[in-house]
């Protein structure tokens, strides 16, 4: 008899637990369209795979009413997505405003913990607005909650993070989505350091939503945000297909799909319609990428932000690779400040997971003026090449057009890619000739004749003969016969060595730039 | 009706104009052609309306940002 009221205590407790903030507050989210914490689980995860981790948690704090803390806002536990292990933490926006106390970080701190020792990916599903009061009020309330854990923040890449921002998103919510390694926002939802209503109290300034954190604001100025969704279901969708293309940890290689048989035709001919007649004319190198991948595996990251350059995740042949490209539809391939940040950060997260890069190449240099030297743009330029250089996943570049200046060496031109590829039409220089009779003859009193001589002299053979014959390019290449070289070079350059695993030199390394 | 200012985003001149106020323009279609870095570089309608303002001519330099056109759809 005791024993089934034990049970039946459980099942009352599970019970409370899963009735979440309440009929009324989940009703008003099912009419705004919006997934409640448990269903955004339900939509990740294969069908009943999820085990939950302290559904009976409840607040902790003095005096605090257990009945009104359920979960204590934050959902946690264990799934599987396409039969891989995932960690998840879903704030549970209807109690307590998902807000962070100290039950609910140690369930966070657990699942963590887990996912790091024993080697699988964590998703975040974002709705929190940030620490719940007055818990975290006055020195006791700050020395009892925060700064408990000092893992809390660490990034070191032992395994995947996917976060969806899906709902405001303040404080430590919006850290664990910049943190990841890919992060999806729902149009509608915010991310920032604090409210627009803390934005107004604290320092009077009056400021909508959506212009302090919005889609746009981080998917075009910031770049915090790779991919936006229209929906909650989109937005998780995506983070299943991003977790498809990487290995569930550092020390094992990404999972292989399966090849899409041959293609070859297909693909030569839309690379030759891709590519214009007139070297002067631009095209859009994603349509490039998607002629060379296996078809519709090319995976855009942050098609908004940085558009001179594009990231992405693709496969070839089964196998996932990094695209590193330049786009001339967009400042004509010259890369700027934010162009730079995105292939740094891509290029740490590729080397952290063991996915080997393909950089396509067609700029003719680095973004020159003043707006990119307001915004450091040696430094990031820097950053970018000590990325490429520490890595240690194989990387093959392909010079398509131009490559001009120090941004040859950032994509890979010489050995700072283990086979340089290039076309045929191929042009390779330190800048263009016009340019380089101005710079050297600067301040000085030079008749035409001698401008002639030194135009001369500058527009030294720059096709692409002269780079096969010095082996600085390992092989020119028709277009048409990219794909089919390129798959042929992964397999020589697998990592037998390491069954295809990196150094990780860069797993300590920031999110965001 | 929405106006959609477009703005260039490289720095460069005006090489061609393709498209004269007034004009319909599909989502999409280049209205003028750049010329930066020695490129041509189109710039397309964000949406497909009228041209109902232009605001450079052929040879004006322009500056990444500067708005050249509006297009109301």
């Amino acid at each position: 008899m005791a024993a089934e009221d034990d049970t039946a205590e459980l099942r009352a407790r599970e019970a409370r637990a899963r009735a979440m903030g309440g009929a009324a507050k989940l009703a008003r989210r099912r009419e705004a369209g919006l997934l409640n914490a448990e269903e955004r689980v339900e939509r990740l995860v294969d069908p009943g795979s999820f085990v939950e981790s302290g559904l009976l948690a409840v607040s902790s704090a003095p005096g605090a009413d257990p009945e009104t803390t359920p979960r204590d806002g934050k959902l946690s536990g264990f799934g599987r997505v396409a039969g891989r292990p995932v960690a998840v933490v879903s704030n549970d926006f209807t109690v307590k405003g998902a807000s962070s106390s100290q039950t609910n970080m140690k369930k966070i701190g657990h699942v963590k913990r887990v996912a790091t020792e024993r080697g699988f990916p964590i998703v975040f599903f974002g709705e929190s607005s940030g620490a719940r009061m007055p818990d975290n009020m006055g020195a006791r309330g700050m020395g009892t909650q925060l700064g408990n854990d000092p893992q809390q923040y660490v990034r070191e890449r032992e395994s995947p993070w996917a976060s969806a921002v899906l709902g405001q998103c303040y404080g430590s919510s919006a850290w664990y989505t910049c943190l990841s390694d890919f992060a999806v926002m729902r149009k509608g939802a915010t991310m920032a350091v604090a409210s627009p209503l803390l934005a107004s109290a604290a320092i009077g300034q009056t400021v909508e939503p959506e212009e302090l954190g919005g889609w746009k604001l981080h998917s075009e100025v910031t770049g915090l945000i790779d991919r936006v969704a229209e929906t909650d279901a989109e937005a998780i969708d995506l983070i299943r297909r991003f977790l498809s293309y990487l290995p569930s940890h550092r020390n094992e290689a990404p999972p292989r799909a399966e090849p899409p048989g041959e293609i070859g035709e297909e693909a030569a001919a839309a690379i030759r319609k891709t590519l214009p007649e007139s070297r002067r004319q631009v095209y859009d190198m994603r349509k490039m990428v998607q002629a060379i991948v296996d078809p519709g595996s090319f995976f855009e990251m942050k098609p908004a932000f940085g558009r001179p350059a594009v990231t992405g995740l693709a496969r070839m042949d089964g196998q996932t690779v990094g695209i590193v490209a330049n786009n001339p539809r967009h400042k004509a391939g010259a890369m700027d400040v934010p162009a730079c940040e995105k292939c740094t950060r891509f290029i740490v997260m590729c080397d952290s997971f063991n996915i080997p890069l393909l950089l396509f190449v067609d700029t003719p240099g680095f973004v020159i003026g003043v707006e990119g030297e307001r915004m450091k743009a040696p430094g990031k330029i820097m950053n970018f090449m000590t990325a490429l250089q520490m890595c240690t996943v194989p990387k093959l570049s392909v010079i398509m057009r131009k490559s001009y200046g120090q941004a040859y060496l950032n994509m890979g031109g010489g050995r700072n890619s283990d086979e340089v590829m290039a076309w045929p039409g191929a042009e390779i220089s330190f800048m263009d000739p016009a340019y380089a009779v101005e710079v050297v003859t600067w301040g000085r009193d030079v008749d035409e004749a001698e401008r002639d001589r030194l135009r001369a002299d500058m527009a030294r053979d720059n096709t692409v003969w002269g780079l096969a014959e010095i082996f600085a390019a390992q092989a020119v290449i028709a277009p048409e016969d990219t794909r089919a070289h390129l798959i042929r070079m992964l397999e020589v350059h697998q990592a037998g060595l390491t069954g295809g695993i990196g150094r990780h030199r860069m797993a300590g390394w920031p999110t965001t730039y | 009706m929405a106006d959609h200012e477009v703005a260039a985003d490289v720095t460069g001149t005006v090489w061609k104009i393709v498209k004269q106020a007034g004009e319909a323009v599909a989502e999409g279609e280049a209205i003028m052609i750049l010329e930066s870095m020695k490129m041509e570089i189109p710039i397309e309608a964000p949406a497909a309306g009228s041209l109902s303002e232009l605001r450079v001519a052929e040879g004006d330099p322009v500056a990444e940002g500067d708005v050249v056109c509006v297009v109301s759809a």
